[in-house]
C-alpha cells in the first residue's frame, strides 16, 4: 500500500510516518506533501491507496483538495483519512460529503491513529 | 484594527475551556500534565526561564477573528518534542526550525481544539503559526492563562479582534 501524507507540519509528518511504520499495516512507500496543491501533484503521479489529509493548509486547504477528488472518478477507490485540529460539527459533516472514511481530530494518541490505518488498511 | 475584549468570550468560561484545551493537547499527543497556576507562581518559574518562545495562532471562525500565543521555555519545547516525535533525551538535538515547527504545531492543536468546541457550527480557518524568541512572556490585552507543564510555566494569551474579512462575519458554514 502507498500511502500520501498531506500536513503544512513537518513535525505531524514525521509523527504520522512514525506511526504508521508502528502499525501492523503493509506499506509500500509513504509520500508526504505540505499541502493539497502538492498532493494533487503528487497524486497524478503516484498509484496511492490511503491519503490522510490535514484540513487547515496554505496554498490548497484539505476541503479544497477533497472536493477536486471528489469531482475525478479516477481517485473513487482512495481512502480518504481526514486528520484535522477542525472537530466542528460543520467540518465533519462536509467531510462526510466527500467519501471520507474517517475523521481523526488532533490532538489524538499514537494508538488511535494506529487503530484507524488497521481499520482502513 | 482595533483590539476589543468580548465580556462573552473573555471570561471564566472561556479561560476553563482554554485550559481544557491545553490539557488534552498537552496529555494525548506530548504526553505531559498541565495544571494552572496563579500569576505569582508563574513568575518564581518564569525568572529562571533564560530563552522563550512564543507561538501565534491566527484564526477566524463565523464573526470570531483573533489569536492565541503560547509562550514557552526553549527548553519546555525540547522535551515536548522528544515526547511528539518518540526521541530519546539523549539523542542529538533536534535543529532550530524542527524545534519551532513542533512549538507552532502546539499552538495550532491548542487552538484548534478549543475553536471546535467553542462554537461546533462553524468551520474555522488557522493561518500557518507565528513562531519566534521573545525575551519574556508578553502581556495580553485580552485573556491570560497561566499554566505549567511538566513543572515549567506556559502563558497563553488569546486576543479577540473585530473581523478582518466581512465574509467571515456573514458566511456560515
Amino acid at each position: 500500500m502507498r500511502i500520501l501524507i498531506v500536513d503544512d507540519s513537518a513535525m505531524m509528518r514525521t509523527m504520522v510516518k512514525r506511526v504508521i511504520n508502528l502499525a501492523d499495516v503493509a506499506v509500500d512507500e509513504i509520500l508526504e506533501a505540505g499541502n493539497g496543491a502538492e498532493a494533487l501533484a503528487l497524486l497524478e503521479t503516484h498509484d496511492v491507496q490511503l491519503l490522510l489529509t490535514d484540513i487547515n493548509m496554505p496554498v490548497m486547504n484539505g476541503a479544497e483538495l477533497l472536493r477536486e477528488l471528489a469531482q475525478n472518478d479516477r481517485w473513487r477507490n482512495l481512502i480518504r483519512v481526514i486528520i484535522s485540529t477542525d472537530g466542528s460539527t460543520a467540518r465533519r459533516d462536509e467531510a462526510a460529503s466527500l467519501d471520507v472514511r474517517c475523521y481523526l481530530e488532533k490532538p489524538f494518541s499514537p494508538e488511535i491513529l494506529r487503530n484507524v490505518l488497521n481499520d482502513v488498511a | 484594527m482595533s483590539s476589543t475584549t468580548s465580556p462573552d468570550l473573555i471570561g471564566p468560561e472561556t479561560a476553563h475551556a482554554v485550559l481544557t484545551a491545553i490539557q488534552s493537547v498537552a496529555e494525548r499527543s506530548f504526553f505531559a500534565a498541565v495544571e494552572p497556576c496563579d500569576e505569582r507562581a508563574f513568575g518564581e518559574l518564569a525568572v529562571k526561564v533564560s530563552r522563550w518562545l512564543v507561538a501565534t495562532v491566527r484564526f477566524e471562525e463565523g464573526p470570531l477573528v483573533g489569536s492565541m500565543s503560547c509562550t514557552l521555555p526553549e527548553d519546555l519545547a525540547r522535551a515536548l518534542f522528544d515526547a511528539f516525535t518518540g526521541g530519546h533525551p539523549s539523542a542529538p538535538a533536534p535543529a532550530r526550525d524542527q524545534v519551532l515547527d513542533l512549538v507552532g504545531e502546539f499552538s495550532n492543536m491548542v487552538c484548534g481544539a478549543w475553536l471546535s468546541r467553542c462554537a461546533s457550527d462553524w468551520t474555522f480557518k488557522l493561518r500557518p503559526p507565528v513562531v519566534e524568541p521573545v525575551l519574556q512572556p508578553l502581556g495580553a490585552d485580552g485573556l491570560q492563562l497561566f499554566v505549567v507543564v511538566n513543572d515549567r510555566p506556559l502563558a497563553l494569551a488569546l486576543r479577540l479582534l473585530e473581523p478582518a474579512f466581512p465574509a467571515a462575519a456573514g458566511a456560515k458554514a
